[in-house]
């Protein structure tokens, strides 16, 4: 017997979960990706690597600036330029925006509403006014940052390969609305902490984040039990299947262990690179490495808000306008990888190129197809002990799971590799 | 007045629009009544609706027979974004060979069915009202909700980008750069962004009414881009397939 909630909600993109009974007991689980793929890759073969940061952009809505960011690192790797420090500071601020934006939509409008067992922000923002009221400005001093440094809040315009096509003269506009989110934030971490949590660990499970100077989100080395490989060496560590159920394909470690990337693993592997506040506010909400529940997420979710704000505000301060924001670039026949850290974990681009610089080939490895395993995985162990499989208990109890993991299934499918049933 | 909001083939970001409303979504829920919004509600009810909003392009058989149900359910359907008004970047493949885009990059075992292009919502049903961009700004949504909830028609811009980027007061980048830039053919409302951060337009509010292509195409060769080239740009303008752009292309 089948059980299938048709329709995953307050997730990003579309998907769906399948059960399978055998005498009324959990057999196999399926969480089913049934976004249609856009085919972005195939699509810049050919093309010139200009178009590669706004094009991949669109492979999501809600973390757009993580795609031009891995983008433009493989292109400047491929072509040997060298970004200025303070060009890349100005880059960190503004993936910075996107994490406080990112984390913000998904703990208040996504996520927090299961904690209240109710179905939106909408109602939430009729028990809770000014809980929301605070999501609502953490969100906001993210998004300015993000209209500041590159025009609008999605699919900013100013990054490019080099650097930037344009910078402000100054930036202390954004200081107030930044500190009062960081203000906000610390009485949300406050308030949170009222939250109860089921009790569940992931066992088995291999925590893969970044490693760099700082809490990880612009580049850096792959990391996970203690020892670090190169962006370039991705491919000999993790491999990917396809599997029938879904547009998006599964990865794990070549030994055949799930992994995990995202929040839960970059405070594992990074705790003490955190901020001040951060560290601060993650030890106030008994989060310590291994942090393994992840119910938790939301928390950790917020932990990072805090670091991106303080960080943010110590980049707004320093900041004097570069002045060169955008270095020449000098297409060459060569190859690329670039890594940083997605809201949702960690985001692999490769691109190889001719001599104009039009694209050979391309391959991209969202954090969501990543964490699909550990996805079912969690679902298969949450739900084996339900013996009555209403559609109710699966919005009640599988739902809320999923978006512990906060999935971007946007991002998942773009890449799959599916042959035509129908023409 | 009971609202639906759907997503098709996209990335989420039009839909984000309402979330960008900030507390104004809040105080919009209260007036209008949300029926079905799955990235916002795990309660959603499929009903007869007084505004569909939707996002994203058509490209599979599911997606057809969904938007139009859709249709057949819904008084006024808005298309927001430029995959619902135009098909999106995923339909510059509707340009290219199909079999080409999955030889040698996809293979494996057969999972869905998939058109070999992407769409706009309207090659399939009646759409009457387009809020454009890639994605699209907030205060179009804002001033599309406003003006339908006291019985008024939208207005949104339809003229050139090239007249709001004057009005800023920005140097041409065509002129003092030599840069391509899709302004001259291309629908304003975005804030003229991309001239004001130094580059040219890339064209993501799609075409504007009554575009002169002939003259754009002149400016372009003025500027020694080939044809080829410029069809490229235009293609990959997230607006390729919009109805008004696929005759010149």
């Amino acid at each position: 017997m089948k059980v299938k909630l048709s329709a995953l909600t307050r997730v990003e993109g579309e998907g769906a979960l399948e059960l399978l009974l055998e005498e009324g007991r959990l057999k196999a689980l399926k969480l089913e990706i049934y976004e249609p793929p856009r085919f972005i890759e195939a699509l810049l073969k050919g093309k010139s690597y200009e178009y590669i940061p706004d094009i991949t952009a669109r492979i999501c809505g809600i973390c757009p600036v993580a795609y031009q960011f891995s983008s433009l690192q493989a292109i400047e790797r491929a072509f040997d330029a060298f970004v200025p420090e303070e060009v890349e500071r100005a880059r960190r601020l503004m993936y910075y925006g996107e994490w406080i934006q990112s984390h913000a939509l998904h703990i208040f409008f996504l996520h927090l509403p299961d904690f209240y067992r109710l179905p939106s922000i909408v109602e939430l923002s009729r028990v809770h006014k000014e809980l929301v009221l605070a999501g609502l400005d953490i969100k906001r001093a993210g998004s300015l940052i993000l209209q500041k440094l590159g025009g609008r809040s999605s699919h900013p315009v100013s990054p490019v390969p080099g650097g930037f096509s344009y910078l402000p003269e100054d930036l202390s506009d954004l200081k107030s609305p930044l500190e009062l989110a960081l203000e906000k934030s610390l009485w949300v971490a406050e308030k949170l902490r009222e939250l109860s949590f089921p009790n569940l660990e992931l066992e088995g499970f291999v925590f893969v984040s970044l490693v760099e100077e700082d809490y990880p989100i612009l580049k850096g080395d792959i990391y996970f039990e203690g020892r670090s490989i190169k962006p370039e060496e991705f491919k000999e560590y993790f491999v990917e299947e396809e599997v029938e159920y879904s547009t998006a394909k599964h990865a794990r470690m070549k030994d055949g262990r799930p992994y995990l990337v995202g929040a839960l693993s970059r405070l594992n592997n990074n705790f003490e690179k955190l901020s001040e506040l951060a560290v601060k506010t993650a030890l106030s909400l008994n989060l310590e490495p291994p942090l393994k529940n992840p119910y938790k997420s939301i928390l950790v979710r917020l932990v990072e808000v805090v670091h991106a704000l303080e960080r943010a505000i110590e980049l707004v301060d320093s900041y004097i306008k570069p002045p060169v924001s955008r270095v020449e670039i000098k297409p060459k026949r060569s190859e690329g990888v670039g890594i940083s850290e997605a809201p949702r974990g960690i985001l692999w681009h490769r691109y190889t190129f001719d001599e104009e610089g039009k694209v050979l080939s391309a391959d991209i490895v969202p954090p969501t197809s990543q964490n699909q395993k550990a996805m079912e995985l969690s679902l298969f162990k949450l739900l084996q002990g339900f013996e009555d499989f209403s559609e109710k208990l699966l919005r009640d109890v599988a739902e809320p799971m999923v978006r512990n993991f906060d999935p971007c299934i946007s991002c998942a499918t773009h890449f799959l590799r599916i042959r035509l049933k129908h023409v | 007045m009971k609202v639906g909001v759907f997503k098709f083939s996209s990335c989420d970001g039009c839909q984000l629009a309402f979330f960008e409303l900030e507390e104004e979504f809040l105080s919009l829920a209260e007036v209008l009544s949300i029926e079905y919004f799955l990235e916002a509600s795990s309660e959603n009810r499929w009903t007869d609706f007084d505004l569909a909003f939707v996002e994203g392009s058509i490209s599979t058989p599911e997606e057809e027979d969904r938007i139009r149900k859709i249709r057949e359910n819904s008084k006024i359907l808005i298309a927001i974004g430029a995959c619902a008004v135009s098909g999106g970047i995923q339909s510059a493949r509707n340009y290219e060979d199909f079999q080409e885009i999955f030889t040698g990059i996809y293979r494996g075992r057969v999972s869905f069915e998939i058109k070999p292009h992407s769409r706009p919502i309207s090659d399939f049903v009646k759409v009457d009202l387009e809020i454009r961009g890639c994605p699209i700004n907030r205060e179009h949504l804002r001033n599309t909700i406003y003006s339908l909830l006291i019985g008024l028609r939208p207005e949104l811009p339809a003229y050139p980008l090239c007249l709001e980027c004057k009005r800023k007061g920005n140097a041409c980048v065509v002129v003092s750069k030599g840069q391509l830039c899709l302004g001259p053919i291309t629908c304003t409302g975005c804030g003229a962004l991309c001239p004001s951060f130094g580059r040219g337009c890339y064209g993501c509010f799609g075409p504007s009414e009554k575009p002169n292509y002939e003259a754009f195409y002149e400016m372009a060769r003025r500027l020694g881009i080939e044809e080829k080239e410029l069809k490229v740009a235009l293609r990959l303008s997230f607006n390729g397939y919009n109805p008004a752009l696929r005759e010149v292309l």
